[in-house]
């Protein structure tokens, strides 16, 4: 983001952003701890010391080269409206995911939000995606979903991965809070923490081209694999 | 030291009486290939590649490319880990192409990858299954050469797979860490220093009698072994496992070959038998 001052565009995205970065937003994502609840189930975060380790650790990354670098490429597709770049991307999205719940997380939650464009917005690509992802069968992608709402507010794309990594990681906290022993104030000085990283990491991601787009941790694809058939649960995935 | 372009080029097809034979073969060295083997009781013919170097070196270039036939089952396995060695300058790679033609079957078997300290190393795996092809594939990764105290101490090492089924992307994977950073994820997870990494594939349509062997791979989670099974998006499964020490890794392979022989017969063959 430039350093300009602030002009009456960039308010209107903001704004745009920030409510759909919000937890009130209804894209179901509250419903999800991605994969957080399995590894808390097997007894690896079990406190703010080891979930700050799983954030810095399988998070951060993970944003770095997969979610990211998904919507950064989205959003240069959906400037020239390039379908069948979308479509690839979407297929691609999926495709990382080799657990089912993680899969249908990011589909559940990538319809959710492709729908919310094309009601709340009336921006005529959304309902395009929409029709041509039922017709030619892409799984939705969440990452794909924010770059098209990205779009629709037009928000640059920095602001549209801040936006992305922001929900990521206070997503995962709000589950954390529910999941552990853990207070507000530990879960904003993680927030605060992970927030002076996301600079950099959105930085490199914004160059990862398409044939590097992937990083996966073993232990939470297991912990999400095993979590589809625990006895009991709090969240989706 | 000697740079390697090496080439495989292997076609397993099945002949009109039953057994598979290898229609066609050419290789280069690093390659070299054992005699082939038809494992009759599994239906199965076993394909020893064997890499007569002591291991990958800077600046080797391997390039494989197998194909099964309608019908044909195929084996391909290896008698020993690789080792990639470590690396002052350069890089190696290794491009490998695998596809599968309807009512074929493959299992991709090699023993596991030992990457060495200072190595700089990028696999790439791709492949493609026809509808109604069948295939088990199974990556296995050591820390290094743990005895020696060398774990998590490569440069760089990325392993890349593809996994399309009938043309549609069902799974693209790539593992890209650095030694520190998985060497601190094993520790977080409670795998322990030499903690080592399966990760398999198995594609075929779904049947009600997968249940039975999906429980049962499931059930051999514990202390000592991570797994986990789930499908993908269409058309096949994930099975992912760390183990605590090579040796449960590749007992884990075994309990899980052994498992899913019940479904799928030709898993029966031991790639030993060579």
């Amino acid at each position: 983001m430039s350093s300009d001052p602030a002009t009456n565009t960039d308010a209107a995205w903001l704004c745009g952003l920030l409510q759909a970065s919000d937890s009130f937003y209804p894209t179901g994502s509250y419903a999800h701890s991605f994969g957080l609840e399995g590894l808390v189930q097997a007894g690896v975060v079990h406190d703010r010391a080891t979930l700050r380790d799983f954030l810095l650790l399988s998070v951060v990354p993970a944003l770095r080269q997969a979610e990211l670098p998904l919507a950064a490429h989205a959003w240069h597709a959906f400037a020239g409206l390039d379908w069948e770049t979308l479509g690839e991307l979407s297929r691609l999205s999926a495709a990382l995911k080799t657990a089912r719940e993680a899969r249908a997380a990011t589909e559940n939650i990538g319809r959710q939000r492709a729908e919310l464009v094309a009601s709340l917005r009336q921006y005529a690509p959304a309902a395009e995606f929409l029709r041509r992802a039922a017709a030619e069968g892409w799984p939705c992608s969440s990452a794909v979903s924010a770059a098209l709402e990205g779009r629709a507010l037009g928000a640059p794309l920095n602001a549209v991965l801040a936006g992305i990594y922001y929900a990521t990681i206070a997503s995962l906290l709000a589950a954390a809070m529910k999941l552990l022993r853990l207070g507000q104030n530990a879960c904003q000085s993680l927030l605060t923490e992970l927030m002076d990283l996301a600079p950099g990491v959105i930085a490199a991601a914004e160059v990862v081209p398409v044939e590097d787009i992937g990083w996966f941790n073993p232990w939470l694809d297991i912990a999400a694999a095993r979590h589809e058939v625990a006895d009991a649960r709090m969240f989706i995935s | 030291m000697a740079e390697f372009s090496g080439h495989l080029s292997l076609q397993a097809s099945a002949r009109e009486y039953g057994p598979t034979v290898l229609s066609s073969q050419s290789f280069r060295a690093p390659y070299h290939l054992s005699k082939p083997y038809w494992d009759a009781d599994a239906g199965v013919l076993l394909v020893q590649v064997v890499n007569p170097t002591a291991g990958i070196l800077a600046g080797d270039q391997l390039e494989s490319d197998i194909a099964v036939g309608p019908g044909a089952s195929l084996l391909v396995t290896t008698p020993s880990a690789s080792r990639v060695f470590q690396m002052k300058d350069g890089t190696a790679a290794c491009r490998q192409h695998f596809t599968v033609a309807r009512n074929g079957w493959l299992e991709v078997l090699p023993e596991p990858l030992v990457p060495h300290r200072g190595c700089n190393y990028r696999q790439t795996t791709r492949i493609a299954v026809e509808p109604g092809g069948e295939m088990f594939y199974a990556d296995l990764l050591l820390p290094g050469r743990v005895a020696h105290g060398e774990a998590w101490e490569w440069k760089s090492l990325c392993l890349k797979t593809e996994v399309r089924v009938g043309g549609d992307l069902v799974l693209s994977e790539r593992f890209d860490q650095t030694g520190p950073d998985l060497r601190a994820l094993a520790q977080l997870s409670g795998s322990g220093p030499a903690a080592c990494f399966g990760n398999a594939m198995l594609i075929a349509e779904a049947d009600p009698a997968d249940a039975a062997w999906i429980e049962a791979v499931r059930a051999l989670h514990g202390p000592s072994l991570w797994i986990g099974v789930s499908p993908l998006r269409r058309g096949g499964w994930s099975i992912k496992f760390v183990a605590v020490d090579a040796m449960g890794l590749r007992s884990a392979l075994k309990s899980i070959r052994a498992i899913l022989a019940a479904r799928f017969p030709r898993l029966a063959s031991d790639p030993r038998k060579l």
